[in-house]
């Protein structure tokens, strides 16, 4: 018995450290960039701009709006548009999924010509957006909602056309209807594959906002890296660079813990 | 064994399918009579197309040829008095213990607290009690197959299939579901069709057992298994009836 104990207590102190481990190395890693950025860029400050000067363009961006626009308010502007696209290409993408996914007459009907649009790239899409609806808010929002669109019905389909035979033979024995069988079997064990092009859409809904802004807005974090550009203001591109990534792990973050709220059977292993 | 009223009548049954190398025959002209509140078991070796058999029984698949009769007259489709209980994870992993238990009375309309104290009561009398809340990722493959039985039950099916439902559980897990099997049948008479491979099983559980040949399935002969329950596995009786079933066995390698 004594000796499993002590085994036991050395198991557990190893598994302490395999912990601290796991929780020091992330912090190891950011410190190793941080490290290599100021090697890199003390060698050339004019077109690599250090953590000191990008650091006290930070502060300055929140003394002084761009545009008559803050700091804070570009981050909003650009949550905004990919929010509002982010909301419609869920519903309607997730809803055209499922009729396609669910329903072979549509999936044969609407399958040719969503793989021929598929991969046209959504800021392909800007020149004619920007012919018909001006320069707006709503194309920009169009354009990410094309982008984010995709990878919704792209795999809400897979999920809904792949569906496990036993869970719908489950469903024919206990006499599901039409109904039941895709709201209470279908969808649900469709919900893994969904939640995946939920996470795609957020990512790719992040990053059209920017190259939409980039290409002709008067806000948004993508609009600061034009004007950094443009004015030569290399700090500037790296606040916003920065802000670009920090927003964009938020966001993966905001899908996960959603996920793991409306799924709580994916997260037990 | 008084009452040997015909509940089932198979009549004919075959089962073939159209594959690339051509005709697979998988059941073969089965004729069976099926008693009120029987415990049949079905026994053959291997992938004979006993499945197969009861998927038609359940009306997951369609006959090629032959009838079943319910009652007297012809079934066709899923029909609510057969209840199936399936192979391993057939549990819907998205839904708890009690989500899953309730589907059958759900899907038929019946509200909430009606079907719930249904459900319940099954789940108490397969012994998870406690566990409603749990997803079927959280219970052991023993406790998984206790939930498909509530949940058969609790759609009060008059006849019950049940397809290999203890074939990925190990030995002893094994042998204490077929006493539970045993135990809630004698509190709850149903007619089962049990499906199995495992011989010992066989002549544990079954009034009747039909031996089926190797591919396509045939039926070889009936054995009648009159032995008082619990059945005592190493008595003489009970290892003369498995070693005479054994013998007549085809080996499936």
């Amino acid at each position: 018995m004594g000796g499993t104990n002590k085994s036991t207590v050395e198991e557990r102190k190893k598994t302490a450290w395999a912990d601290w481990g796991y929780r020091l190395l992330p912090v190891l890693s950011i410190l190793l960039l941080i490290l290599s950025w100021h090697l890199a860029s003390s060698n050339s400050p004019d077109s690599f701009p250090t953590i000191q000067a990008t650091w006290e363009r930070f502060l300055l961006l929140w003394e002084k709006p761009i545009m008559r626009v803050s700091y804070p308010g570009h981050i909003l502007a650009s949550l905004k548009r990919v929010c509002i696209a982010l909301f419609f290409s869920w519903l309607i993408g997730i809803s055209f999924g499922i009729i396609i996914g669910w329903n072979r007459k549509m999936d044969a009907f609407f399958g040719t010509i969503f793989a021929f649009i598929r991969p046209i790239p959504p800021i392909a899409w800007i020149p004619l957006i920007t012919i018909w609806f001006g320069i707006d808010e709503f194309p920009k929002i169009l354009i990410v909602f094309i982008g984010a669109v995709m990878p919704v019905v792209i795999n809400t389909h897979a999920g809904l056309s792949s569906v496990e035979q036993l869970y719908l033979n489950v469903g024919t024995a206990f006499n599901a209807n039409r109904f039941q069988m895709l709201f209470e079997v279908a969808i649900p064990s469709a919900l893994p594959s969904i939640f995946a092009g939920i996470r795609t859409s957020t990512s790719t809904a992040w990053m059209v906002v920017l190259a939409a802004e980039m290409l002709g807005a008067k806000s948004g974090v993508g609009f600061l890296v034009v004007r950094g550009m443009d004015g030569l203001d290399m700090p500037l591109v790296l606040v916003a660079m920065i802000t670009i990534g920090v927003i964009g792990a938020l966001l993966a973050a905001v899908t996960n813990f959603m996920e793991r709220r409306l799924c709580p059977w994916m997260s037990i292993r | 064994m008084d009452e040997h009223k015909v509940r089932l009548e198979i009549s004919e049954l075959s089962k073939s399918y159209e594959t690339k190398e051509g005709r697979f025959q998988a059941v073969e002209k089965i004729d069976l009579k099926v008693y009120d509140n029987e415990f049949l078991v079905l026994l053959g070796p291997g992938n004979c197309g006993k499945t197969v058999l009861l998927n038609m029984i359940a009306g997951l698949e369609q006959p090629t040829s032959g009838e079943i009769r319910l009652d007297g007259s012809v079934i066709q489709g899923s029909d609510r008095r057969i209840g199936m209980v399936f192979q391993k994870l057939a549990l819907m992993p998205w839904k708890t213990v009690m989500q899953n238990t309730e589907i059958g009375p759900k899907f038929r309309g019946v509200k909430k607290e009606e079907r719930r104290k249904k459900a319940q009561s099954y789940i108490d009398l397969v012994g998870l009690n406690g566990f409603e809340k749990a997803y079927p990722a959280q219970l052991s493959g023993g406790m998984k197959q206790r939930v498909g039985i509530a949940r058969a039950y609790t759609n009060d099916p008059e006849i019950l299939l049940m397809d290999e439902p203890f074939g990925a559980l190990d030995a002893q897990t094994r042998f204490v579901m077929e006493q539970e099997v045993q135990r809630i049948w004698e509190q709850e008479k149903r007619t089962i069709i049990f499906v199995t491979n495992n011989i010992e099983e066989a002549c544990f559980l079954g009034d009747r057992i039909v031996l089926f040949s190797e591919c396509p399935a045939r039926m070889k002969e009936i054995y009648v298994n009159d032995l008082k329950r619990p059945r005592d596995v190493i008595s003489q009786e009970f290892l003369k009836l498995r070693a005479m079933i054994s013998d007549n066995t085809d080996l499936a390698l």
